[in-house]
């Protein structure tokens, strides 16, 4: 596919509405109703416009915006209820003065004290709640995926993998409510971090691309951080349900869930029950893909709030998998037993200069269970895996007032704890035997980190400077594999390793004028090997054919990346943002072959052993564009266009023929493997009947993957352009359907990051023609 | 109250559809053999168990069954030291064949039948 057709495109849906504007500038001061002392760190926005400003220590504000039809200002801030304000003529030329209600505390407002997401120099994407339960999706990767330059590593029904421009598995931090750690147990990574929780449960999504956001702990190229739906307050007591039933055809299933919640100042609850359930569908050509799903989960949390500004809230999640197909996988999830407890504490409007304190703990806990019982294979040996995966942790953070800005300071700790093992049984053997292999042993990896930031406003720019520096360690039991006979075929007792990481960014955004503004960031982001690179015991987890080894010895990775981005906002023009990014990464963590004389493959099929290793360098570099009509019409349109390559500049490759090793050759400048290829999207929609009734068309136009990686030995992928419908209805605040048609053509189609189905390279298709309906019942 | 109509409907039909894993009758049967044979076969409780069997014709029947959940394995193995015996292993899952197999005259090795009881 061409890709200048995509720029062209853009330059003709921005040529329509380029008209000049007036700039306006508007000023005003905050102050609390009651003691009526001024307010910092209010959130001043135009509603329905990218335009918004902080107020200082004086509760006063500045803010330059275009020529905008009927503006509305609106505050947010952690401790007071949020007020819109019309403005007229007379504001424009007088001095704003805005009385705020003190609020009562709502835990998920936290991280709006000091610059706002849209303030922040580095690119971020929201995905809120309307966008959640508008989509037929029950995979929340699936609902990261479709975000611009983040793709989805696809090996089955659910536990889809996200990619943040290039960047993989623990490349990419994923956690929950602000610092809950959830380890997988599959060593394919079957259960990622979003699989564990349940897409009903989600309030919103938040994906800071590059190794910006350090606060939350290691990030080497992104952090995507779910919220769940927390206990809230309410100023008198108060009961709610929230029901949500959705069903398909195709790949038939329903995802449905009832939540309760309510509370009054002090207290306050909520709980919900889930179920989502999948089965197999068709793909655009006719053929049946094995991708059913079962999970349920029930979640529970309770807030008290015992003294003013003072919030502690407790959260329980209980989910379990069940008999998941992961057709491009040797095993399928038989099950999946998880727990995850929080615990977290907000102060807010302490005496002096804190903003907040805050503290969050947690626990997970999940049991994984696996088996290849759907597979050829299964009808000589049987194998099952068992893994028990356990994260425990906490953060500590302080936010406060100083050197005309705001400092936050904390520290993060995780322990991980990995322990498992893989009992084959030889069936077809007289006597059945059986024998068991450690997979993990007893593995273990901690991270203490004490982290600072600091923002400022000044003038036109807003900067940002944040460092970290991490303590690692790791250690496990011996890497021991045995034969059946009890002789070993690989040991390593030297499975310690430490290491002290620094990460470092610094970024800003100056705002050129009311519609203008350009950010520049750098971020050097260092991350110490995972549980799988550091300690896994001869399994096939790969891309390709081959038993994969830890390697305890291996450093860690630092990813040194640089941002710069363009934003332009105006009422008549709409909005349009660009961004550039390039990444040098040192000790990249690649793979390599291990001779057969040091260890001989161990599972059936592989050609080999692999090696986790790092290699001297590898960048990476890309740009994402994004285009919207101005808010204020009925109609809007949307456009976003994103692209991302990475190269290893010396690459070994291994060449195979007969299923044998014969000899290896150097590649200069190979491709990284599994990164998704150009890709745009133009969405259409038009505000019927009051904006209650929104048809929304999606043309989705993915090129071809040609830039492989031939160390990896991967597949090209073949482009494709596909139409998606949807309508959204709000009958009332009440009552909500939204129901739509994806790949409306039914056109036969697979993702290039679709893993190849096990033990072919036949690409795993996605769904054709699918209908949707969502119902949202909300009390 | 009206909340209270929503919610409890809602909840039946979430816990009633969490089922339990799907239960299905095994069914091990051998036949054939003219004299003496030995058998291991899975059992209801999971666990590899040895018996004699002394048939009178070979139409003598070794039948025996249990309730298996889906996913678990089902084996049965036999051999006979008389050179003119045979022998004939079948499973039946709901009393359907899922596998079967059969030799002659075969003193030195096993006749093995075995597999998993497939999820619907």
């Amino acid at each position: 596919m061409d890709k200048f057709k995509y720029i062209i495109l853009l330059l003709f849906i921005v040529s329509i509405q380029l008209t000049e504007a007036q700039n306006i500038s508007l000023s005003g001061y905050v102050t609390n109703k009651h003691d009526k002392k001024p307010v910092s760190n209010v959130v001043v926005k135009m509603v329905g416009h990218n335009i918004s400003t902080t107020t200082n220590n004086t509760g006063f504000f500045k803010i330059q915006y275009k020529d905008i039809t009927d503006p509305k200002l609106v505050t947010s801030h952690v401790g007071y209820l949020k007020k819109e304000i019309h403005i007229d003529e007379t504001n424009i030329v007088d001095t704003l003065y805005i009385e705020l209600a003190p609020a009562v505390l709502n835990l998920t407002e936290v991280e709006i004290i000091g610059l706002s997401d849209n303030q922040m120099p580095y690119s971020i994407e929201k995905i809120d709640l309307k966008k959640i339960e508008s989509t037929n999706l029950s995979d929340i990767g699936g609902i990261i995926a479709k975000e611009p330059n983040i793709g989805g590593i696809r090996k089955g029904a659910t536990g889809i993998d996200p990619v943040i421009r290039g960047f993989k598995y623990s490349q990419v931090v994923v956690q929950l409510n602000g610092g809950t750690h959830i380890e997988g147990g599959c060593p394919n990574r079957m259960d990622p971090t979003a699989s564990h929780v349940n897409v009903n449960d989600l309030h919103n999504i938040t994906i800071y691309k590059g190794p910006f956001a350090l606060k939350y702990g290691p990030n080497f190229g992104g952090l995507i951080n779910l919220e769940t739906f927390s206990p809230r307050f309410y100023n008198k007591f108060e009961n709610h349900v929230s029901i949500f039933i959705g069903g398909q055809t195709n790949h038939i299933g329903y995802k449905s869930g009832v939540r309760i919640f309510g509370g009054n100042s002090s207290i306050s609850y909520t709980a919900s029950a889930n179920k989502n359930k999948f089965g197999n569908y068709k793909a655009g050509n006719g053929d049946i893909i094995n991708s059913s799903s079962d999970n349920y989960n029930i979640k529970a949390g309770v807030g008290i709030r015992p003294a003013d500004d003072h919030v502690v809230s407790l959260n329980f999640d209980r989910s379990w998998g069940r008999n998941v197909d992961f057709t491009a996988l040797p095993m399928d999830e038989r099950s999946d037993d998880t727990k995850i407890y929080e615990v977290s504490y907000l102060g807010t409007k302490f005496k002096n200069s804190i903003n907040f304190i805050k503290f969050h703990a947690y626990h997970s806990d999940v049991h994984h269970k696996m088996d290849n019982k759907n597979r050829p294979f299964s009808d000589t040996v049987v194998a099952i895996s068992r893994i028990h995966a356990m994260n425990t942790g906490a953060r500590f953070a302080t936010n406060f007032r100083a050197l005309n800005g705001n400092f936050e300071v904390g520290a993060n700790y995780e322990n991980i704890y990995k322990d498992g093992n893989r009992e084959k049984w030889l069936i077809m053997q007289p006597g059945l035997p059986n024998f068991t292999e450690s997979i993990w042993n007893n593995a273990r990896i901690n991270n203490i980190g004490l982290f600072g930031e600091y923002q400022q406003t000044r003038g036109n720019i807003d900067w940002i400077i944040s460092a970290r520096t991490d303590f690692n360690s790791a250690t496990s039991d011996p890497m021991l594999r045995l034969k059946p006979n009890g002789t070993p075929v690989y040991e390593n007792n030297d499975t310690k390793s430490e290491f002290i990481n620094f990460s470092f960014s610094a970024g800003l955004s100056w705002h050129i004028n009311a519609a203008s503004e350009i950010s520049v960031s750098f971020g050097k982001g260092t991350r110490s090997p995972d549980m799988i690179e550091r300690y896994i015991i001869l399994l096939p987890i790969g891309y390709d054919p081959y038993d994969y080894l830890g390697n305890p010895d291996l450093k860690p990775e630092t990813n040194h990346e640089i941002d710069l981005g363009y934003k332009f906002v105006n009422s008549k023009f709409g909005s349009f943002s660009a961004s550039v990014f390039f990444s040098y990464v040192t000790d990249y963590i690649s793979t390599v072959r291990v001779p057969p004389s040091q260890v001989m493959p161990q599972t059936k099929g592989v050609i080999g052993v692999k090696t986790f290793t790092n290699i001297d360098d590898a960048y990476l570099t890309g740009f994402e564009i994004a285009y919207n009509t101005p808010e204020n019409h009925l109609w809007e349109v949307r456009f976003t266009s994103a692209y991302t390559t990475g190269i290893n500049p010396l690459a070994t490759v291994y060449i195979v023929e007969n299923g044998n090793v014969i000899d290896e050759a150097t590649v200069k400048n190979d491709p990284l493997p599994e990164i998704p290829p150009l890709e745009a999207n133009i969405w259409f929609n038009y505000k019927f009947f009051k904006k209650k009734l929104v048809p929304e068309l999606n043309i989705r136009m993915v090129a071809a993957q040609n830039q492989i990686s031939e160390a990896w030995d991967e597949d090209s992928s073949p482009g494709f352009t596909i139409l998606n419908i949807k309508v959204n209805y709000k009958y009332s605040d009440q009552l909500q359907v939204n129901m739509g048609v994806n790949n409306v053509l039914d056109i036969n189609y697979y993702e290039h990051l679709n893993r190849r189905i096990i033990g072919s390279k036949t690409p795993f298709l996605e769904p054709g023609r699918l209908f949707y309906i969502n119902l949202i019942i909300k009390l | 109250m009206y909340k209270i109509i929503f919610i409890i409907p809602t909840l039946f039909i979430l816990f009633t559809s969490c089922s339990d894993t799907d239960r299905k009758k095994i069914t091990y049967v051998t036949t054939g053999a003219i004299s003496a044979y030995n058998l291991q076969y899975i059992n209801d409780k999971n666990e590899l168990t040895s018996t004699e069997v002394l048939p009178q014709s070979t139409q003598d029947q070794w039948v025996y069954s249990y309730i298996a959940d889906e996913g678990e394995i089902v084996y049965v193995s036999g051999i006979y030291k008389d050179i003119n015996s045979s022998l004939n292993i079948m499973i039946l899952i709901d009393g359907k064949v899922y596998k079967q197999a059969s030799n002659e005259a075969d003193t030195l090795f096993y006749l093995t039948v075995s597999g998993t009881v497939p999820y619907d």
